[in-house]
C-alpha cells in the first residue's frame, strides 16, 4: 500500500500540536496548583507563627504582671498590658487565619477562653495588689492555677503546631507527588513530540530517497527510450535507403528495357523485308512498317485480323488438303517452312507474289507463334477472286 | 575526399539514376549528356572513373573512350550499352580502351559493385 507523506505529516503534527496543547495545559494546571499550595503553606505558617506568638505575649505578660505584683512598678503594669493587647491582636489573626479551618478553629477558640480566664485572673491579682493587699496578691499568685492554664494552654498551641505541621507535610507529600506527576507528564509529551519528529524525518528522507531512485530510473528509462528511438531511426534510416535502392533499382530496369524495347523496334522498323508475326491462332500480332506500306493497310486494320487478309497460299500439286491448312498445322506444331510462295494481298486490291519463310515463336520452349519473312517477287501476278474465297474459308 | 565518377549518356534519365545511386554509395557523380560536355569536365575536373554510354548524339562510347584514353590512359571506363554484345566482342573492338563492360539490363547492385571493383574501393566491394 502506498503511503501518502504530505498525509502521514500532517497527521503527526496534528498528533504534536495535541500533545504540546495537552502538556501545556497540564503545566498551566500544575503551576496554579504549585501557587496554591505556596499560599496554603505560607498561611500554615502564619497560623504556626500566630500561635507561637500568642504564646510568647502570654508568657512575656505572665512576667511582666509578676513583676509588677512584687514592685508594682508602672512599667511592668504597661509592659504586661502590652504584652495581652498584643496577646489578643495575635488571636484574632489567628481567629482569621482559621476561619475556614474548623479543627484549627476549635483548637484556637479553646486558647483565646484558657487566655481568657488567665487574664481574668491576673485582673484580680492586680485588683488586690492595687487595694494593697500585697499578701492577698501572693498568695493568687502562689495558688495560681494559672501554671495549670498555661499548661494547658501550651498543650493545645502544641497540638494546634503538631496538625500544622502534620497538614503541612501531608500537603508537601501531595504537591512533591504532584509535581513529580507533571514532570513526568511534561517530559512523556517531550519525548513523545522528539519520537514523531524522528519518525517524521525517517519518513521524509525515506520519502525523499524513494523519489531520487524514482527519479534516476526515470532518467535510465529515457536513456534506454532514447536508444531505442535511435536504433529504430536507424532501422527506419536503413530501410527508407532500402526503399530508395528498390526505387531506383526497378526505374532503372524500366529504362533500361525501355531503352532496349526502342532499340530493337528500330531496328526491326527499318529492316526492308516484310515482317510479319502471328499467334497461333493465325492472327496478326504484329507487322513492320514494310508490310503497312506494301499493302496499304493502316495497323489497326491488320492487327487482330487473320494473316489470311494480306497472305494469300496456294494450293500445292497434291491436292490431299489445302496449302492453307497445312500451314496452320505447321504454325501449331512449332515447324520451319523455308521458301514458301504466296501472294500480297493489297488494301486497294492488288496482288504481288511474294515468296516467304516461317519460323516457330518460341516463349521458353512454349511455340507462341511464328515470325514470317516476305519477300516481294514482281515477275508472278494473280487475280484476287481465288484469294478472297480462301479468305472467308479460313473465316469460318 | 570522396572520388569522382563521370557519368555520360545522352538519356537523363539513365544519368539521374546512376548519379542519384553512385551518391548514396558516398561518390561525387557528375554527369554529361553528350561528348562535348564529357570533354569539358574531364578536361575541367578529371574524374577518377568514367561510365560510358555506347550510343551518344554526337559520337559513339567506343570512339569517346579511345579520345579519353589519349589524355587519361589508366582511368579506369566501365562501358554500359543497350547493344547485344558479349564481353570478348567488346573486348576485341574496343583495343584495350574500355576497363569494363556490363549491358544496360545489368541490376544496378551489378554496376555499383564494378564501379567499387574498378576504383579499387575495398570498403565497398563486397
Amino acid at each position: 500500500m502506498k503511503i501518502n507523506i504530505v498525509k502521514v505529516v500532517f497527521v503527526a503534527f496534528g498528533v504534536m500540536l495535541v500533545l504540546m496543547g495537552v502538556v501545556a495545559v497540564i503545566a498551566v494546571t500544575t503551576i496554579r496548583r504549585s501557587v496554591a499550595t505556596s499560599d496554603w503553606v505560607n498561611h500554615t505558617h502564619a497560623v504556626m507563627l500566630e500561635t507561637a506568638a500568642i504564646l510568647a505575649c502570654l508568657h512575656a505578660g505572665e512576667a511582666s504582671l509578676r513583676n509588677f505584683i512584687l514592685t508594682t512598678n508602672k512599667q511592668d503594669q504597661t509592659a504586661y498590658r502590652g504584652y495581652f493587647n498584643e496577646m489578643r491582636e495575635h488571636l484574632e489573626v489567628a481567629k482569621a487565619l482559621t476561619r475556614q479551618e474548623p479543627e484549627s478553629r476549635k483548637r484556637i477558640m479553646r486558647i483565646e477562653e484558657l487566655v481568657g480566664k488567665r487574664i481574668d485572673l491576673a485582673r484580680e491579682v492586680v485588683r488586690a495588689r492595687e487595694l494593697q493587699d500585697e499578701d492577698v496578691a501572693r498568695k493568687r499568685l502562689q495558688d495560681d492555677a494559672g501554671n495549670i492554664l498555661l499548661a494547658e494552654i501550651n498543650l493545645v498551641a502544641k497540638e494546634l503546631a503538631d496538625e500544622q505541621k502534620e497538614l503541612l507535610r501531608e500537603r508537601d507529600k501531595a504537591s512533591f507527588l504532584k509535581a513529580q506527576a507533571t514532570r513526568w507528564t511534561v517530559w512523556s509529551g517531550l519525548g513523545l513530540n522528539i519520537l514523531l519528529l524522528a519518525f517524521l524525518g525517517w519518513m521524509i528522507r525515506d520519502d525523499i530517497a524513494a523519489r531520487r531512485k524514482a527519479e534516476t530510473a526515470l532518467e535510465e528509462a529515457n536513456l534506454i527510450l532514447e536508444e531505442k528511438v535511435q536504433e529504430r531511426t536507424a532501422e527506419l534510416v536503413k530501410v527508407n535507403e532500402s526503399l530508395k535502392k528498390e526505387n531506383l533499382e526497378r526505374q532503372w530496369s524500366e529504362q533500361a528495357l525501355d531503352h532496349q524495347l526502342r532499340h530493337s523496334d528500330l531496328i526491326i522498323n527499318l529492316i526492308d523485308e516484310h515482317l510479319i508475326i502471328i499467334s497461333k491462332s493465325i492472327n496478326i500480332s504484329r507487322v513492320n512498317p514494310a508490310v503497312v506500306h506494301t499493302t496499304g493497310y493502316d495497323l489497326p486494320e491488320l492487327v487482330g485480323n487473320t494473316m489470311f487478309k494480306i497472305l494469300d497460299i496456294p494450293e500445292s500439286s497434291s491436292g490431299d488438303a489445302t496449302s492453307a491448312l497445312r500451314f496452320v498445322q505447321a504454325v501449331k506444331e512449332g515447324r520451319e517452312i523455308q521458301g514458301r510462295r504466296g501472294s500480297l494481298l493489297c488494301k486497294n486490291g492488288s496482288v504481288i507474289p511474294v515468296r516467304f519463310n516461317m519460323v516457330p515463336l518460341r516463349d521458353q520452349n512454349t511455340v507462341v507463334g511464328s515470325v514470317l519473312t516476305v519477300h516481294l517477287c514482281h515477275e508472278i501476278q494473280q487475280e484476287k477472286g481465288g484469294t478472297r474465297n480462301l479468305i472467308h474459308h479460313f473465316a469460318e | 575526399m570522396k572520388k569522382h565518377i563521370l557519368s555520360i549518356d545522352d538519356e537523363a534519365e539513365i544519368c539521374g539514376i546512376l548519379q542519384t545511386v553512385l551518391t548514396m554509395e558516398g561518390y561525387r557523380v557528375s554527369i554529361a549528356g553528350s561528348a562535348e560536355d564529357a570533354r569539358r569536365i574531364v578536361q575541367s575536373d578529371p574524374p577518377d572513373l568514367i561510365i560510358l554510354d555506347q550510343q551518344l548524339e554526337d559520337t559513339d562510347g567506343l570512339t569517346l573512350a579511345e579520345e579519353i584514353r589519349t589524355t587519361l590512359p589508366t582511368m579506369p571506363i566501365l562501358l554500359l550499352t543497350g547493344l547485344i554484345f558479349t564481353a570478348d566482342v567488346i573486348h576485341k573492338i574496343s583495343s584495350n580502351n574500355v576497363s569494363s563492360y556490363l549491358p544496360k539490363t545489368s541490376k544496378l547492385d551489378t554496376i555499383c559493385n564494378e564501379v567499387k571493383r574498378l576504383l579499387g574501393d575495398s570498403d565497398h566491394h563486397q
